[in-house]
């Protein structure tokens, strides 16, 4: 009789969250099949159309890059804040915050120089995330409250402030079927790159590059790993790790907030309670399974993008949309198991000699 | 003739690539008390974890009165009588010591704990009330707790790994006498596990040795073996330096006055009016049992603490009140007794580790370069033969020895004014500790004043020029080293002076 | 009148406080023993629309209770396996599991929606418009009387019982644990199922009885007030529904405010119960410095061969 053992590695493959995603993906594909036969669709005709519509032209690669740009700048942030082993529950609300932040922004100022009132606008959605999870950052850092609860509950403040804001002082008289506030005026979106890029993504890029620098080459990004490792070692280092974390928090909390503007300016072009599906909540199992790198959470991020708008588009099919979510949701779970084999050793022992 | 209760045989076991056991024959006597010897990483804690069912040997087998055990596990190791006090406590903190020694499946108590309970706290000389919670025990009282756990779970064999770690001479004393009455009169067997010849001497009747992963000796008889005997079996040669403690001695470095320091969590002042002054060339050696004091004085002059009444003058400059930056900018040196949790951070890449003292002073650039990084852990790693193969690997990849290794010698590189190093060999093997005493005394000659904090008194007595003993808070006394021996050292670290 | 406002309030309290409370004792159960599982919200989920999928099906209540429970239990496994077993991040699988129940659900559940149902859970005794205290209680439903059992059965057994306490010392200590023999695995494993059943069981409340229809994000976040209840409720039951008390009061006055004569816009009132949470949490956190009462070993997997 054989006995099983677990034994960690030593080492653990770099690329080894890569594979466990590839290997996640296959999961939830052969999932969602599954599901689809099980409603009398034909997976392969499914998925082909979703892979037309959604990578298939260069139209339909913006779009869904368009969609991926708002989780990627979620899921940087979260990567931040999670350097110092900290998890950011609420960017769903800070992404809403942040489109908040630029309307109020929006209505209350006036600059004639378009392309300037963009990037004030912008910068305002940022800080609007960043206040937002200002509350939780300072309960955390002085008091030790548990953030994932205090950053989660805020969520539901926001998005319930955002209902009575889009019903009550801001509402918008011509939009009858839904509430919503006022749209921004044509001058401020978002400009494309070309075709129906936008520039939102620009932004994205831009930004990862910076929060890959932040993380890995800038004396701020050593300090936070440091103090993510060990708040005594911290201590000891002379580094102040709730300073430093309290900046962490507000830097991810930005990006959240940065999202939904960019967001607001380049698609929804108003808030709204469509201002983010959930974006927010798979930001953060994006960033965890890429092991809270940024290109990594960059390259998921666009895939997944592609998944959601694939997803919407074969309700022309008569397919529900939520079968993306389920393929997005199995594929992280999946990737989450296969992890498992990358960092663990199954030892085989023999009773006796 | 005692007969031989359990044997373990031809014992294999690995962890990764390090083996730890190797063909491992070992046996116990009934109602003897056995020792079981052998540096630091001989592969003792190894052995008798696998014979508590903690781990699984990968070749082997147990016999436990000739019948030959199928596979064992915590639990099943138990019910054959098997138990083992480690060295970090298991026990559960917030619970109360009633639970601590009930909860097990094992427990043979469960309808007359209170009369165990009185029987057995006799034998320790334990005092405390069954419904204290542990947080609140000594560490003497809660190891107590630890073997009293195996007694109620009805373990005839107990196995105790490294006890006198952390009593007192005099707490070591107790024990061997309750080990003892344990042995004659309630019928256990026991094996000490320990690297210290003496309590090996003192306590045991049959001594094992090993030397990495290898059983050289088995069942020798105490009397007749000597403590030289002892030490070519489990280490081959000795390195042995002779260190001169005439070397000049100049200017003082270091000076503590009136430190008084109050334990937030408690009202007795933790640090009572202590002052001390350390000379360059000078080594002062710190004596006490943990948690008398130790961690939170060196807290205090290396500036991580800051709450605090007193003066602390380092070179001539007071820093009193001012942070662990301050410090390092006088070039003083911090080796904390915690090198993994806090000299060195956990879960984080040896090449971060090696930059904590100095990546703020540009050294590196102002981002940081990967390259001038790598330079810097090259120099360490030349420097003081720390292997390291992999520098982005978790630093708790490393053995105990090459993590203090790159401990020392990241805060000694820069051959700094003051150093305090707080139990700096501790849970290292001889070859290790005698290298890392080497750097020491190699800085003290370059001109550093050195606090040495050590429960080790042969460590301290080898490099101290002067010893004082903390205990309580306070500096009870001090020694010049010819004044000091094992009796008044002793004596002093347990409170009690003449 | 007056009267029977107060006890209209107060039965929609007793109502809110109960689905709360269910899903709050289920998570302390599985947190006691150091699994901290986020999925409440997706487990709620699967619950609630396998409950009304079998009463639209088969009329059989007793059933739906049944399948919605054993459902969100074994979907809960999921997460056992991923974080006891597997030993991954709690926090991470436990979000997906939330993701995927979401999902799962309104997948499942889309052909329901708008569906009537043919039976509801009833009460005890029908009392249309209660007018004293007796009457309401005696108008809640079976399910609010298994609930004060379990708080009841729970807090006994976690501080009378040898089960219990066992279970708490693996969450506390599951190092000191394992080497007292007790097996870990199985206990953090079993533990998350229970928890799994209880949201099963909060569930199929929601959707057979508190609000009987299906329909998208039924759920509306009450899983993730559970989840703070049992923080605010300091890992002891008695306290727990003492928190799923305040918060099912405050979920009941809401809709009523305007009633009293109170000006503030609806949806501002909707926010105050999650601030409220908020700022409760933070006080308790504050108050007991630190030491909030959480199982010391909670989100650290164990793991027997570390060196």
């Amino acid at each position: 009789m054989n006995k099983y053992l677990l034994s960690k590695k030593i080492i653990i493959n770099e690329l080894s969250t890569f594979y466990s995603f590839l290997i996640g993906l296959s999961i939830g594909i052969t999932i969602g099949s599954i599901i689809l036969l099980t409603q009398g669709q034909n997976p392969i005709e499914v998925f082909s159309l979703m892979l037309k519509l959604s990578i298939g032209s260069v139209k339909s690669i913006s779009s869904s890059l368009n969609k991926a740009t708002p989780l990627i700048l979620a899921g940087l942030g979260i990567s931040i804040i999670n350097s110092v082993k900290l998890w950011n529950i609420g960017a769903e609300g800070q992404i809403f915050m942040g489109g908040i932040a630029l309307n109020f922004i929006y209505i209350s100022s006036e600059i004639s120089n378009p392309n300037l009132m963009i990037i004030f606008l912008l910068a305002s959605s940022f800080i609007g995330g960043a206040v937002c999870i200002l509350f939780p950052a300072i309960a955390k850092v002085l008091f030790g409250v548990n953030e994932i609860i205090t950053t989660l509950l805020f969520n539901y403040i926001v998005i319930g402030l955002t209902v009575y804001l889009v019903n009550g002082p801001w509402k918008d008289p011509d939009s009858l079927n839904f509430p919503a506030a006022a749209y921004v005026s044509k001058e401020v979106y978002l400009p494309t790159v070309f075709g129906r890029l936008s520039y939102g993504f620009i932004i994205c890029i831009l930004c990862t590059l910076g929060v890959h620098y932040l993380k890995e080459k800038s004396v701020f990004g050593y300090e936070l790993r440091i103090a993510g490792g060990s708040a005594l070692t911290a201590i000891y280092a002379g580094i102040n790790a709730k300073q430093k974390a309290f900046v962490a928090m507000l830097i991810g909390g930005g990006l959240a907030g940065l999202a939904g503007g960019v967001e607001l300016l380049s698609q929804t072009h108003r808030v709204s309670t469509g201002l983010s599906q959930g974006f927010g909540y798979t930001a953060i199992i994006v960033a965890a399974i890429t092991g809270m790198r940024p290109f990594g959470i960059f390259l998921v991020g666009s895939l997944f993008g592609a998944l959601t708008i694939g997803g919407s588009v074969i309700q022309t099919m008569g397919v529900s949309s939520y079968i993306s979510d389920v393929i997005q949701a199995t594929t992280l779970f999946g990737a989450l198991i296969a992890q498992f084999f990358f960092t663990y050793k199954i030892i085989r022992v023999s009773e006796d000699v | 003739m005692n007969q031989i209760i359990l044997e373990a045989k031809n014992i294999t076991k690995s962890f990764g690539s390090i083996h730890a056991l190797k063909n491992v024959d070992f046996y116990l006597y009934e109602s003897k008390i056995h020792g079981l010897l052998g540096e630091n990483g001989a592969g003792k804690s190894s052995l008798m974890n696998i014979l508590s069912g903690i781990y699984q040997p990968e070749v082997g087998s147990i016999h436990i009165n000739g019948n030959k055990v199928k596979k064992l596990n915590p639990d099943f190791a138990s019910k054959l009588g098997i138990g083992m006090v480690h060295q970090e406590f298991r026990l559960i903190n917030n619970f109360s010591i009633q639970d601590n020694l009930t909860l097990s499946k094992a427990n043979i108590y469960t309808d007359n704990f209170k009369e165990g309970y009185e029987k057995y706290s006799d034998i320790f000389s334990l005092s405390a009330d069954p419904s204290t919670p542990i947080s609140e025990l000594s560490v003497g009282e809660k190891q107590k707790i630890e073997i009293m756990k195996l007694i109620f779970n009805n373990n005839k064999i107990m196995l105790l790994d490294e006890p006198t770690a952390v009593l007192t001479p005099q707490e070591t004393n107790q024990l061997k006498i309750s080990l003892k009455k344990l042995s004659n009169e309630d019928n256990k067997t026991i094996v000490l596990i320990t690297h210290k010849l003496k309590e090996i001497q003192e306590f045991t009747e049959s001594i094992f040795v090993l030397k990495d992963g290898v059983m050289v000796a088995k069942d020798l008889e105490t009397k007749n073996v000597t403590k030289n005997d002892l030490i070519t079996l489990m280490m081959g040669e000795i390195k042995q330096s002779d260190i001169n403690k005439d070397n000049k001695k100049g200017t003082e470095k270091l000076i503590v006055e009136n430190i008084h320091f109050e334990n937030i969590h408690s009202n007795v002042p933790t640090l009572n009016n202590i002052s001390l002054k350390i000379k360059s060339g000078e080594i002062l050696g710190l004596a006490g049992v943990s948690g008398n004091g130790q961690v939170e004085l060196a807290n205090i002059i290396s500036g991580i603490e800051r709450q605090y009444t007193g003066q602390v003058i380092v070179n001539g400059k007071n820093i009193s009140n001012q942070g662990v930056k301050a410090r390092k900018n006088l070039n003083l040196s911090y080796i904390p007794e915690n090198r993994l949790g806090v000299g060195l951070a956990p879960g984080v890449s040896i090449i971060d580790n090696s930059a904590v003292k100095d990546y703020f002073k540009s050294k590196f650039g102002p981002h940081l370069s990967t390259n001038k990084m790598l330079d810097y852990l090259n120099l360490l790693i030349t420097q003081f033969s720390i292997k390291a193969p992999d520098p982005k690997a978790e630093v708790s990849t490393l053995s105990g020895g090459n993590m203090q290794k790159l401990l020392m010698g990241r805060e000694l590189i820069s051959n700094p004014e003051v150093i305090i190093a707080a139990q700096p060999t501790r849970g290292l093997d001889i070859n290790a500790v005698e290298a890392l005493h080497d750097l020491i005394v190699k800085q003290r000659n370059n001109g550093s004043a050195i606090m040495l904090i050590s429960e080790d008194l042969d460590e301290l007595f080898k490099l101290s020029d002067r010893i004082i003993v903390l205990y309580e808070g306070q500096i009870v006394k001090e020694f010049a080293i010819e004044e000091a021996d094992i009796e008044n050292v002793g004596l002093a670290m347990a409170g009690l002076n003449e | 009148m007056f009267d029977i406002q107060l006890m209209g309030l107060l039965n929609a309290t007793l109502q809110a406080a109960t689905l709360l409370f269910i899903a709050a004792l289920g998570e302390l159960i599985t947190e006691k023993s150091g699994i901290l599982n986020l999925g409440v919200e997706g487990m709620i989920s699967i619950g609630a629309v396998t409950g009304f999928m079998t009463a639209i099906n088969t009329g059989n209540i007793f059933l739906s209770v049944l399948v919605g429970i054993l459902s969100a239990s074994i979907f809960s496994s999921l997460h056992a396996f991923v974080t006891v077993i597997l030993k991954q991040d709690q926090t991470v699988s436990g979000l997906i599991l939330t993701i995927l129940g979401l999902s799962l659900s309104a997948l499942m559940g889309k052909k329901y929606v708008g569906k009537k149902l043919p039976v509801k859970i009833e009460s005890v005794f029908n009392v249309d418009e209660p007018k004293n205290i007796i009457e309401v209680f005696l108008n809640q439903n079976y399910i609010f009387y298994l609930s004060i059992f379990l708080m009841i059965f729970t807090a006994y057994l976690l501080k009378k019982t040898m089960f219990g306490r066992r279970l708490e010392a693996v969450g506390e200590d599951s190092k000191a644990a394992d080497s007292m023999g007790l097996n870990v695995n199985k206990t953090q494993f079993i533990a998350t199922c229970v928890g799994g059943g209880f949201s099963g069981l909060a569930g199929v409340y929601l959707t057979l009885s508190y609000v009987p229809y299906w329909t998208d994000n039924m759920t509306s976040g009450r899983g993730w007030i559970a989840l703070a209840l049992v923080i605010f409720g300091g890992w002891k039951p008695y306290r727990t529904a003492i928190g799923a008390l305040l918060f099912g009061f405050l979920e009941a006055l809401v809709p009523r405010l305007q009633t009293y004569g109170f000006e503030l816009s609806p949806y501002l009132v909707k926010i105050t119960p999650y601030a409220i949470t908020i700022i409760i949490l933070i006080g308790l956190t504050i108050y007991k410095g630190g030491r909030t009462g959480a199982p010391s070993n909670i989100g650290i997997p164990f793991f027997r061969e570390s060196r």
